[in-house]
């Protein structure tokens, strides 16, 4: 079976796609997601085979999203959508395949081959998203973004991931990997991000560590491994 | 005197005089003037009548008006040349009469440019200014002549003689000249603003056909008001082939609908340009009958944008001469014509733009819509048969409503059937994201407003706004009276309008355009966003014709 994820931001098309998914008898549908920020946290969870996901999706649209998921646990991406201006686009994006709304079920065993092919060769699909501009995150509210301009570190510990602003700090579902490789966040340590626009001064310390002053006055330690690295990105 | 003021009388009667009406002077005009106004002073010499070895003129005159009515450099160079003159004709006031007329000249300038700074030109045509001005001038020569003649008890002695005649009479001649003048240029300007305003009535009374382009029809109206309002024996309008309209003597067979006969109206529209027969020594032969009364006329091609597309043609019978005012005129209209035609045309194609425009908004909407709806109906059909009929026919209503739209104008409550339509097929898509508020007035569902008003505005809001939002999407749409204008607002809690995208932009934009192409510019759309709040459309229609 192959495990699917399901994300629309229309119900009715989530509820199509996964009667016609199990109507294969390929797949084990693994979650149904409204909107990029649940498929952002079901795929982290769930570490699925394959995403059905739609383009046209409110906030975060489906070639964002593919931005904000950790290659690690990248899954095969098949596009969704409802009119084909995209279609070349997905293409681009090296998606295995993409799908027209409403879908044909005669289609979809076209789909299954493929998804069979790949899965056998394993190895995991790269593609090349979007730089992320805003980063989606949870507050009790529901979900902010926050400008990658704005961001002045980020955190990260057991409990998860934190992005640092001036006025506060939130929890997202990005993994740091992710921020530093399409955020443009510059890596200090093992669990700190910084933002260069934001940095004051580096006070430098015994043993070839540092502190970064931040603009707004907090400081974020550098390690060793990373003062090298950070040397070199600032050219000091 | 009087030999001066019939002389100023007949030249105003001649051509000759038309460069001193007019405001803006050539330099060959100035030269004119100054040959003229001289002549005058030298006259003014001649005709003076020698006292005591010096000679009592009118000799200022001249440049007094020069200076008085073109300003201080036509003044002294005239009184220059008359003083020049004056001075070699000798005797012992030669020097100072010679001096004193020039400066008479430049005080008539300098009495020009202080009415001129103080905004008083008018004042230059007023005969009192100019006696009175002539009036100083002749004192100042009276002085000069004092200080600048010798033996000063001669002079004394002429000045005793000749100072109060040639003041008074120089004075009067210049203000009964100037009067003469003015009188003459008062005509003038009348005859060109009785021009002006026939040309500005037929200008009036063609707008509002030529607007509907040219036809039979419209050619017959035209004919009729450009004959009524010029007063010439008949006028014709015809196209590139055919008589369009003929109206007046000779109606029996110049024919309407018939090909054009005349060579001359041919020549007119291959050659493109005005032909006139004055009918006396090249009398107009028609083409048609020889018992045809008319004799002269002035053929002028109509063109839109260089292109000749028919011809105007003004004929007077036999028994009249054509005049060259209604000659002017004639070309006139027809450039007029060729002007609103232009106009016409260019509205029209503003119109079928916005028709193209409309069009292709809506038909790049539906692709998406229809998709999604047909996707979303394909679901309902597995859980709920009856909705997912429901949800086809008001899927079939709207796109019945899309198609069948030739109309500019409909009610209210038939956009709001379209709207209905779309939006219970929006709701079945966005489940509980959407919610829709209603709020009309109820007297004004038969309110006019052009089609596909409400359903761009509505399609933004879900387009553009709640399809972009995370959570619950309200839209609001209500309808009320204020003043005289009936109010439709269009809201959504996305507030995510910006004028930078350019694709609700547009939406409202032909909305707008075409509502104040419809009722004026007084009515149209606005929009008002607080940014992740609210977005408000408000389009402003009249009530009127709605019923209360």
């Amino acid at each position: 079976m192959i495990r699917a994820l399901v994300v629309d931001d229309e119900i009715h098309a989530r509820e199509e796609l996964n009667a016609l998914l199990a109507e294969t008898g390929e797949f084990a549908v693994i979650g149904t997601c409204a909107n990029a920020v649940e498929a952002i946290q079901a795929i982290n969870r769930e570490k699925p085979d394959v995403v059905f996901l739609d383009i046209q999706m409110p906030v975060i649209n489906g070639f964002e999203l593919l931005s904000m998921i950790d290659e690690k646990i990248m899954p095969l991406i098949v596009f969704v959508t409802a009119y084909d201006e995209y279609a070349l686009k997905a293409f681009d994006e090296n998606a295995l395949d993409y799908l027209l709304k409403p879908v044909d079920k005669e289609r979809i065993v076209k789909t299954v081959r493929k998804l069979k092919t790949m899965l056998n060769e394993g190895g995991r699909p790269v593609y090349a998203g979007p730089d992320i501009r805003k980063i989606p995150c949870i507050t009790t509210a529901g979900i902010k973004l926050i400008n990658v301009s704005d961001v002045e570190y980020v955190r990260s510990n057991e409990a998860g991931v934190y992005i640092v602003c001036a006025k506060g700090e939130y929890f997202t579902d990005l993994t740091l990997k992710v921020l530093e490789n399409r955020a443009n966040l510059i890596r200090s340590h093992k669990q700190f991000l910084v933002n260069i626009d934001r940095v004051d001064e580096i006070l430098f310390h015994d043993h070839m560590a540092a502190d970064i002053k931040m603009k707004s006055g907090k400081t974020v330690p550098v390690s060793r491994r990373y003062l090298k690295l950070l040397r070199e990105k600032l050219n000091f | 005197m009087a030999v001066f003021l019939v002389i100023a009388y007949l030249f105003s009667k001649t051509p000759w005089f038309k460069p001193l009406t007019t405001e803006s002077l050539r330099f060959r005009d100035k030269l004119y003037i100054y040959f003229f106004f001289s002549t005058i002073s030298i006259l003014g010499t001649y005709l003076g009548f020698p006292i005591h070895d010096a000679i009592a003129n009118t000799r200022a005159i001249g440049p007094v008006l020069a200076g008085l009515v073109f300003g201080p450099v036509l003044g002294t160079a005239t009184g220059l040349t008359g003083g020049l003159h004056r001075y070699f004709l000798g005797g012992f006031t030669a020097f100072s009469c010679g001096l004193s007329t020039t400066v008479e000249g430049t005080i008539g300038g300098l009495v020009h440019v202080y009415l001129v700074r103080k905004n008083k030109s008018r004042m230059i045509f007023d005969p009192k200014v100019a006696f009175v001005t002539t009036f100083f001038a002749e004192i100042v020569q009276m002085i000069i002549i004092l200080l600048a003649s010798r033996p000063l008890t001669d002079a004394v002695a002429l000045v005793k003689v000749i100072a109060i005649p040639m003041i008074l009479t120089s004075a009067t001649g210049a203000a009964l000249f100037l009067s003469i003048i003015r009188d003459q240029k008062n005509i003038y300007d009348r005859v060109a603003a009785v021009s002006s305003a026939r040309a500005f009535k037929i200008a009036e009374r063609t707008l509002n056909i030529l607007s509907r382009g040219i036809s039979r029809e419209t050619a017959g109206d035209l004919a009729k008001i450009i004959r009524e309002e010029t007063g010439v024996g008949a006028v014709a309008i015809t196209d590139k082939e055919n008589v369009l309209a003929f109206e007046g003597e000779g109606s029996d067979h110049h024919i309407p609908g018939d090909p054009i006969a005349s060579p001359l109206t041919k020549e007119a529209i291959s050659e493109n340009k005005v032909i006139f027969v004055d009918g006396v020594q090249d009398p107009y032969e028609c083409p048609i009958s020889d018992r045809c009364p008319l004799n002269s006329v002035l053929v002028v091609p109509l063109q839109i944008d260089q292109d000749v597309i028919g011809t105007i043609k003004l004929y007077e019978p036999k028994n009249r001469f054509f005049l060259n005012i209604n000659k002017s005129l004639g070309e006139g209209i027809a450039n007029l014509l060729s002007n609103q035609l232009l106009l016409a045309r260019y509205e029209d194609q503003k119109n079928l733009l916005m028709t193209a425009e409309l069009k292709l908004i809506q038909a790049q909407v539906n692709p998406h819509f229809l998709f999604n709806s047909l996707n979303t109906i394909i679901s309902v059909i597995r859980s709920d048969s009856a909705k997912a009929r429901d949800l086809l026919v008001n899927l079939a209503n709207f796109f019945r409503k899309n198609l069948k739209r030739g109309g500019e104008l409909t009610t209210l409550e038939d956009e709001l059937d379209h709207v209905n339509s779309y939006l219970t097929i929006e709701k079945a898509r966005f489940d509980d994201r959407l919610t829709v508020e209603m709020d009309i007035d109820p007297s004004l569902l038969k309110l006019q407003i052009p089609t596909f008003t409400l359903q761009p505005l509505i399609e933004n809001a879900i387009k553009h706004g709640i399809s972009n939002m995370l959570g619950p999407g309200k839209a609001k749409i209500s309808a009320y009276r204020k003043g005289d204008s009936a109010v439709i607002e269009v809201e959504d809690n996305a507030g995510t309008y910006s004028q930078k995208k350019t694709a609700d932009g547009l939406g409202i934009n032909i909305v707008d355009k075409r509502i104040k192409n419809i009722f004026g510019r007084r009515y149209g759309t606005a929009v008002s966003c607080i940014p992740n709040e609210v977005t408000r459309v408000t389009v402003e229609v009249p009530a009127g014709g709605s019923g209360t």
